[in-house]
């Protein structure tokens, strides 16, 4: 009885062992996992996303440093043109005109 | 008083000189015409050999002439002081309206007419002008008082003079009585006269009146309240501008005779 227990015991052990060895060597850990292509594209993907992203910033940049430089400029030159034209309507004489009943030598009309 | 007419940049041209007759005079009369045929080659939009018309097809030049340049600059400056008013960039708007040849050959009915677009950038740099895409430049109203400056300037050495372009007149020296209307005589000692209305240069367009003064918001000829603004100002370009956003609404400090749609004539800016 003791020894057919015993033996019982042994099988299913060795069962056991057979089936959890099986299953090891089924997993081949010794093998490394592919990468996925997939994913790999995507990494990729957004390597290359990121260095246009760092590019176009650059670009935007310079863009907006060249467009603040001229906005300053034309600011300065609308000043200067202000500026003139204040002066040359301080300096200039005012336009003389009056009412007047005369035949006219030309006429306006809308041009 | 000698006088000379001829027709240049679409209108009547008048020389008025206050000078003996002579070769002189006949010299300052015949630099005076030659100067506004030259102005015209720099700044028709109707003649296809023209700078402007060049600039606008190509949309971009180095070497503009210092004319171009100087009115072009002028037309920003007045964009600017009149917020818009005055618009150089109202091309496209004009030729949409069907005013797309000289006026003598614009057919007085047609179809529909579309807005136009105005408000382009124009960049000035040096003798370099570069549009924005798709902007082209009309220079017909502020060229044509440039003209008149430049030209009453050369006039001037030979006497007291008056330049007439249409409308757009100034003077130097002497007085000249000017007629506004059946009405109102102005008398001019100093300075120019311009006149800005849609009681000429009218055409047809899908049943409706269409003008040249285009409204810059709309892209369309501008409606309004007035048939006719006179303005004086110190030039005859300051006075075209003047004239041009007075027509549109806007409130300036100058002398000025305003004649309304239902045939009312307002002074103002101190002419009694």
């Amino acid at each position: 009885m003791t020894d057919t227990s015993h033996r019982a015991y042994a099988v299913v052990l060795a069962l056991v062992v057979f089936f959890v060895s099986w299953a090891a060597v089924a997993a081949k850990p010794w093998v490394t996992a592919k990468p996925d292509p997939r994913l790999a594209a995507l990494a990729q993907r957004e390597q290359r996303l990121r260095a246009d992203a760092r590019l176009v910033k650059i670009v935007v940049d310079r863009r907006l440093a060249a467009y603040r430089a001229a906005l300053g400029l034309r600011q300065a030159q609308i000043a200067q043109s202000k500026a003139r034209a204040v002066a040359v309507t301080q300096a200039a004489p005012a336009p003389s005109v009056r009412v007047v009943n005369l035949p006219p030598l030309t006429i306006t009309r809308s041009s | 008083m000698l006088r000379r007419s001829f027709r240049a940049m679409g209108t009547d041209i008048e020389l008025l000189l206050d000078a003996p007759a002579g070769a002189r005079a006949e010299a300052a009369l015949d630099r005076a015409e030659a100067e506004f045929e030259r102005l015209e080659q720099v700044m028709s939009r109707f003649r296809e050999g023209s700078e402007l018309s060049q600039l606008n097809r190509e949309g971009r030049t180095s070497a503009a002439s210092p004319d171009l340049v100087h009115v072009v600059e002028l037309a920003l400056e007045a964009r600017e002081a009149t917020g818009g008013l005055f618009d150089p960039t109202v091309h496209d708007a004009v030729v949409a309206a069907g005013y797309d040849r000289t006026f003598d050959d614009v057919p007085a009915e047609g179809a529909a007419a579309e807005a136009g677009s105005c408000g382009g950038g124009v960049q000035v740099d040096g003798t370099s002008i570069v549009l924005e895409a798709g902007t082209r430049l009309d220079l017909g109203g502020i060229g044509k008082g440039y003209a008149v400056d430049r030209v009453c300037e050369l006039l001037a050495v030979a006497g007291p003079c008056l330049v007439n372009a249409g409308g757009d007149l100034a003077v130097r020296g002497g007085s000249w009585p000017v007629g506004v209307s059946a009405e109102i005589t102005l008398e001019l000692t100093r300075g120019a006269i311009a006149t800005s209305g849609r009681d000429r240069r009218r055409w047809r367009r899908g049943g409706g009146e269409m003008h040249h003064l285009i409204d810059p918001s709309t892209g369309r000829p501008a409606a309004g309240e007035l048939l006719r603004v006179t303005v004086v100002a110190d030039t005859a370009t300051d006075a075209e501008v003047l004239a041009k956003a007075a027509f549109l609404g806007a409130e300036i400090d100058a002398p000025r005779v305003l004649v309304t749609a239902d045939g009312r004539t307002v002074l103002a800016g101190g002419l009694a």
